[in-house]
């Protein structure tokens, strides 16, 4: 399988009052064809920069950097908005934390839907492209799980539940068969039942279509099962990435292993003891530690963190801690 | 939006008896007799005033006189003019035809020359053209409409002689004002000049238009730029965007329908700030509509037309401010979930 997406020292720094800041520092990722990979960083980790950085939704006073920041053949930072925005809108499409707000609440949903069908995949003349378009929305509206199609295409978002027009707004990002599909936090504001719902669908789309997905999420325990790859993030910091099952069971990252630590993957916590936790706070973007950002609040830190640690590489499992879990031969 | 529209019309009527309280109560305050005030007939006309003082209920109580006073007003018995002695109902419609004429004009002028400006000022954001339409929109809305008035009649009437200095149209053309609307007029009379007094028409027209479109064009252009930078930044547009919807399909399916919404609601606002402005104009241009009818018969203290005056003008006013809001919840739904919540 090759990588679709390739992003090696990706770097954005933001012009804030107290002078520059890396909001990302040096991330890379790499995402195969039709693989799920999910992305875990807390609030501030940069995690949704990211997808904004590779989607092209990008703020002018942002700087961005990167060795590599590679869509199939084409070289994203190289290309011009015109041409960036005819390839992102081609084949990437991203689902949002609230999708309410990410839908026009003026406009009828099948309004929405349909205008998003593309024209090249309709035949036939005005009329029957018409007719054509709103008989693909429905199937859309069906491949996602809702029902009652022609009542969901007749409502405006504020009619719709969050679970509703989550779903739409999948069935809007599907609509041209993206290959990549980005999920920034797609069930945060969502009860259980509709959040496994939606995970269930998401998987089944990327199995059978062979879409990529990068899934974020805040924490471990919304990993689903069929996530082929993770990664975790901490302040705009790369920790650890590799196959899923591997990280869950042996983490090389003490951050990893903190946050399974405090996750119910935790299968050795006694009844009504305290949650074992990180000490200290995320760090606000002005006081960002030097080398490894988790050195301050990390069990195993010592004088070297104050480097930022390399990329070590165990088969498929990277990680970049200098005291890691699992003594390892490094490279250099 | 059923329940919406009863209670915004329940609003409307419950306003309306107010304002009929309100300048029944007027009749009261004014100097000299309230029956004079409220009638227009004299007191020196004995037959007439008796006759009048049993109809009015004024042998009664206050009460009594005020059911007479709504009878008479839902009749169409708006009393007579104390200077011209003709009955104000039948003066009122071609005053308010000529009035309405050229407020909708004015009002035409700023919505077809606002809204494309202020949109184009967004897409332009910081530019050269922006800082320009911008500049110029501050500008022109800080000068006074009477100000602005009297230099457009001395720039275009005295110095260049591009149109007559006042009035509606020239009078040789002899058109019967049936509606008030010159244009309308002009158009059923069977004059053999129609072409020519039509022209004519057009010359006087065009000046007070101007003078009275530059308050709300200037408005328009601020609040629909600042409505299309506000939705620009909305997420269902990067949303949009980042589904590959082109530029166009955007701005007009989804940027300007959003960004019409608090120009719809403002619209009703300036149609009172609107209102205010026709009347100082009128008087200016001799224009023969409501404003200067109402303004000259304050001169000569006309009670009775000042009353109906008044009427006409507020319930206008009133009639507009509800249908703006029927049009703004029926078109923005998501508005009436907002009303109903509260």
């Amino acid at each position: 399988m090759s990588n679709i997406l390739d992003i090696r020292n990706l770097t954005i720094e933001l012009e804030t009052s107290a002078g520059t800041v890396k909001v990302l520092d040096k991330l890379s990722l790499q995402l195969a064809e039709g693989e799920i990979h999910t992305l875990v960083g807390e609030s501030g980790s940069g995690k949704s920069l990211l997808a904004k950085a590779i989607m092209g939704f990008i703020n002018p006073r942002w700087k961005i950097t990167a060795d590599r920041l590679w869509w199939r053949h084409y070289d994203l930072l190289a290309l011009n908005p015109v041409q960036r925005r005819m390839i992102t809108g081609r084949d990437m499409a991203m689902i949002f934390q609230n999708p309410g707000s990410y839908l026009d609440p003026n406009t009828k949903l099948g309004n929405q839907l349909r205008e998003t069908i593309p024209q090249s995949e309709l035949k036939g003349i005005y009329l029957r492209r018409k007719a054509n378009r709103t008989v693909r929305a429905e199937r859309l509206l069906h491949r996602v799980g809702i029902k009652d199609a022609e009542k969901v295409m007749n409502s405006y978002p504020h009619q719709l539940s969050e679970g509703v027009a989550q779903k739409v707004s999948i069935a809007m990002a599907i609509a041209h068969n993206p290959k990549l599909l980005i999920a920034d936090e797609p069930t945060t504001a969502m009860e259980p039942n509709t959040r496994n719902q939606i995970y269930r669908l998401l998987a089944k789309l990327s199995a059978s279509q062979g879409m990529s997905i990068l899934m974020i999420t805040q924490d471990l325990t919304s990993v689903i099962p069929e996530s082929q790859r993770m990664s975790l993030v901490y302040c705009g910091q790369l920790m650890e990435t590799g196959p899923t099952e591997k990280i869950m069971t042996e983490p090389f990252h003490p951050y990893t292993d903190a946050m399974l630590q405090m996750s119910f993957f935790n299968k050795e916590l006694v009844p009504k003891t305290r949650l074992p936790t990180l000490t200290g706070a995320i760090p606000t973007l002005q006081h960002m530690p030097i080398g490894c950002r988790l050195g301050p609040r990390c069990p195993k830190s010592r004088r070297a963190c104050i480097h930022q640690p390399r990329l070590s590489k165990v088969k498929q499992h990277q990680f970049a801690c200098h005291f890691p879990l699992i003594e390892v031969e490094t490279h250099d | 939006m059923f329940r919406y529209s009863l209670r915004r019309m329940v609003l409307l009527l419950v306003t309306l008896w107010l304002l009929t309280l309100l300048i029944f109560a007027l009749n009261y305050w004014y100097p000299g007799d309230p029956l004079t005030n409220m009638t227009g007939i004299k007191f020196s006309d004995t037959l007439a005033y008796q006759q009048a003082l049993v109809a009015r209920g004024f042998d009664g109580s206050l009460l009594s006189q005020y059911f007479s006073f709504m009878a008479h007003l839902l009749q169409g018995d708006w009393g007579a003019s104390m200077v011209t002695e003709q009955p104000v109902f039948a003066e009122i419609k071609p005053l308010l035809g000529a009035t309405l004429e050229l407020g909708l004009l004015a009002m035409l002028l700023a919505i077809v020359l606002g809204i494309p400006l202020g949109v184009y000022a967004a897409i332009q954001q910081r530019g050269k053209l922006d800082r320009l339409i911008m500049g110029l929109s501050l500008s022109a809305y800080s000068i006074p409409v009477f100000w602005l008035a009297q230099l457009f009649i001395l720039l275009f009437a005295v110095k260049l002689g591009w149109s007559p200095i006042s009035g509606q149209i020239d009078p040789l053309y002899a058109i019967d004002i049936n509606t008030g609307s010159i244009l309308i007029d002009i158009w059923l009379s069977d004059s053999d000049y129609r072409i020519a007094a039509f022209t004519d028409a057009l010359n006087h027209l065009w000046v007070p238009v101007i003078v009275l479109s530059i308050m709300p064009l200037t408005m328009l252009i601020r609040i629909m730029r600042n409505a299309v930078l506000d939705v620009l930044q909305q997420n269902f547009i990067k949303a949009a965007r980042a589904r590959g919807l082109s530029d166009s399909t955007i701005m007009f399916r989804h940027t300007l329908p959003n960004a019409m919404q608090p120009v719809v609601r403002q619209l009703g606002l300036q149609f009172s700030v609107l209102m205010t402005n026709i009347i100082i104009t009128e008087v200016i241009f001799n224009w023969p509509g409501l404003g200067s009818w109402l303004v000259k018969s304050i001169y000569e203290r006309d009670f009775p037309v000042i009353q109906g005056g008044l009427l006409v003008l507020a319930s206008i006013i009133l009639l507009v401010n509800v249908m703006v809001d029927l049009v703004h919840a029926w078109r923005y739904p998501h508005i009436r979930k907002e009303i109903d919540a509260k």
